[in-house]
């Protein structure tokens, strides 16, 4: 049976053997979300997320469990990608590389290499949608839809990391699913107006 | 709108939790029925499970699943361990929670096992007999992936490395100190903080195999070493000559070639 986050860290802490391993598989792929959204680029964000990773093993020994793992996890993870954005906002020339994907229009840059450029566009145009739609949620809302689609914590999850009941959540998601369905369907139909 | 229309209504309000699975019972069995005996409901329905479907992880990050994430992860956790040594113990510390006694006894109990090594080393390695398959077999995977791991670690450091010396040679800003100098202190910092990371691309770094990767990787740390050296307000001159150096040996376009060599191999599933 696989430890209970509370549990793993404990293990992290006393250096079982595997324990960081598996710490990193638990974790790694949310980091690498949030990293994302922070760095809006692929390649920055898994530096970002093994950064974090070889932080939080360095600064094991100084967790304390009043916060979940994951929450620790994310702050120092957050705050590296802070760093990371207020040295490209002082330098703004940083990379030739950089530069190019920085460019208005390519925030969600990196189409996969087998995708093709109508795939890709296809794919960035329906982004926008839902990011537009999304955004437009109330807060609470919002965070309790990203958490479930792009996070894919359970519900119960998602009640833990935010602290508030699971009925809450419920009707949250809820309205925000409602309410994001609504609109794309919106888009969707002013879409098709305009092109018939 | 008449009896059918609340109905309707009611069904189409618990969608939602129903695609989340929560609805509960009563009203997952009531909303099924209503979608066996309604046709527009039914198209509403799905149209609300393919639209909310398409929200998926894959749309916010298209590269998400490019990475091999076992790989990823076992590199990750071996670069943490690569960083660590000496730093959150000392060799007479002891590890987190536990009484300072024992970190003596651990260093007691060190001492001992160092010479039980020593001397249990020096005994021919029992392990696979030489030339069987699966001493082989398992040299070659060990090889394989030492080689991987070190290729990407140094394509990490050189591209950490170039970013430093691009914005040295093309951004430095006029010292608010001293008149006419440059503001490096920026990339000072980083080229001390990235000649004290260096620590964690060594163990790595000792794989390495391919004789240009290892050339560049020795070439850099004398320039990181003089960046780190210069005053946070360095004169022109200095930074003129760091550049004729660079140029002089096209470091930033070998480390160009060089990372999207790597980049090509990198975390590909």
């Amino acid at each position: 049976m696989e430890p209970d986050d509370f549990t793993l860290m404990e293990e992290v802490r006393a250096d079982r053997e595997g324990a960081f391993e598996t710490f990193v598989e638990r974790y790694q792929r949310r980091l690498y979300r949030l990293a994302y959204g922070y760095l809006h680029n692929h390649e920055d964000a898994l530096d970002a997320v093994q950064e974090t990773m070889v932080r939080i093993y360095t600064a094991r020994a100084r967790y304390r469990p009043r916060s979940r793992p994951f929450t620790w996890a994310s702050r120092i993870l957050a705050n590296h990608c802070i760093d990371q954005i207020r040295y490209r906002r002082a330098r703004p020339s940083d990379s030739l590389e950089t530069a190019q994907e920085a460019r208005p229009g390519r925030d969600l840059l990196a189409a996969p290499s087998d995708a093709t450029p109508e795939t890709e566009q296809a794919r960035l145009d329906q982004w926008r949608l839902v990011e537009d739609a999304v955004a437009r949620l109330p807060e609470t809302q919002r965070a309790v839809f990203t958490l479930r689609h792009f996070e894919e914590m359970s519900l119960q999850e998602i009640a833990a990391a935010r602290g508030c009941a699971l009925g809450t959540v419920k009707s949250s998601l809820h309205r925000a699913a409602a309410a994001v369905r609504d609109r794309l369907l919106g888009s969707r139909k002013a879409a098709e107006e305009a092109g018939s | 709108m008449g009896r059918m229309g609340r109905e309707c209504r009611r069904a189409r309000d618990g969608m939602p939790l129903h695609y989340y699975a929560v609805l509960d019972e009563r009203a997952r069995q009531a909303l099924e029925r209503h979608l066996d005996g309604c046709a527009a409901c039914a198209r509403f329905w799905d149209e609300t499970r393919r639209l909310l479907g398409s929200v998926a992880p894959s749309l916010a990050f298209p590269r998400e699943a490019e990475v091999d994430w076992e790989r990823f992860a076992l590199e990750t956790a071996r670069r943490a361990r690569a960083a660590a040594p000496g730093k959150s113990r000392g060799i007479f510390g002891h590890a987190p929670g536990l009484p300072a006694a024992l970190g003596w006894a651990g260093a007691a109990a060190a001492v001992l096992l160092a010479v039980g090594l020593a001397v249990v080393l020096r005994r021919p390695a029992p392990a696979f007999p030489p030339g069987t398959p699966g001493a082989e077999a398992t040299g070659q995977s060990a090889r394989v992936l030492q080689e991987g791991l070190a290729r990407q670690g140094a394509a990490r450091y050189l591209r950490d490395s170039r970013s430093i010396l691009v914005n040295l040679l093309q951004g430095p800003v006029r010292c608010r100190k001293g008149g006419g100098d440059l503001d490096v202190a920026l990339e000072k910092e980083r080229s001390r903080d990235l000649l004290r990371r260096k620590n964690l691309f060594e163990g790595t770094l000792d794989g390495l195999r391919d004789r240009r990767l290892a050339t560049l990787v020795a070439q850099l740390e004398p320039l990181l070493l003089q960046v780190s050296s210069l005053s946070d307000c360095a004169a022109a001159q200095q930074i003129r000559d760091l550049r004729e150096e660079i140029e002089k040996r096209q470091i930033l376009l070998r480390i160009d070639l060089m990372t999207r060599e790597v980049a090509r191999s990198r975390f590909r599933a």
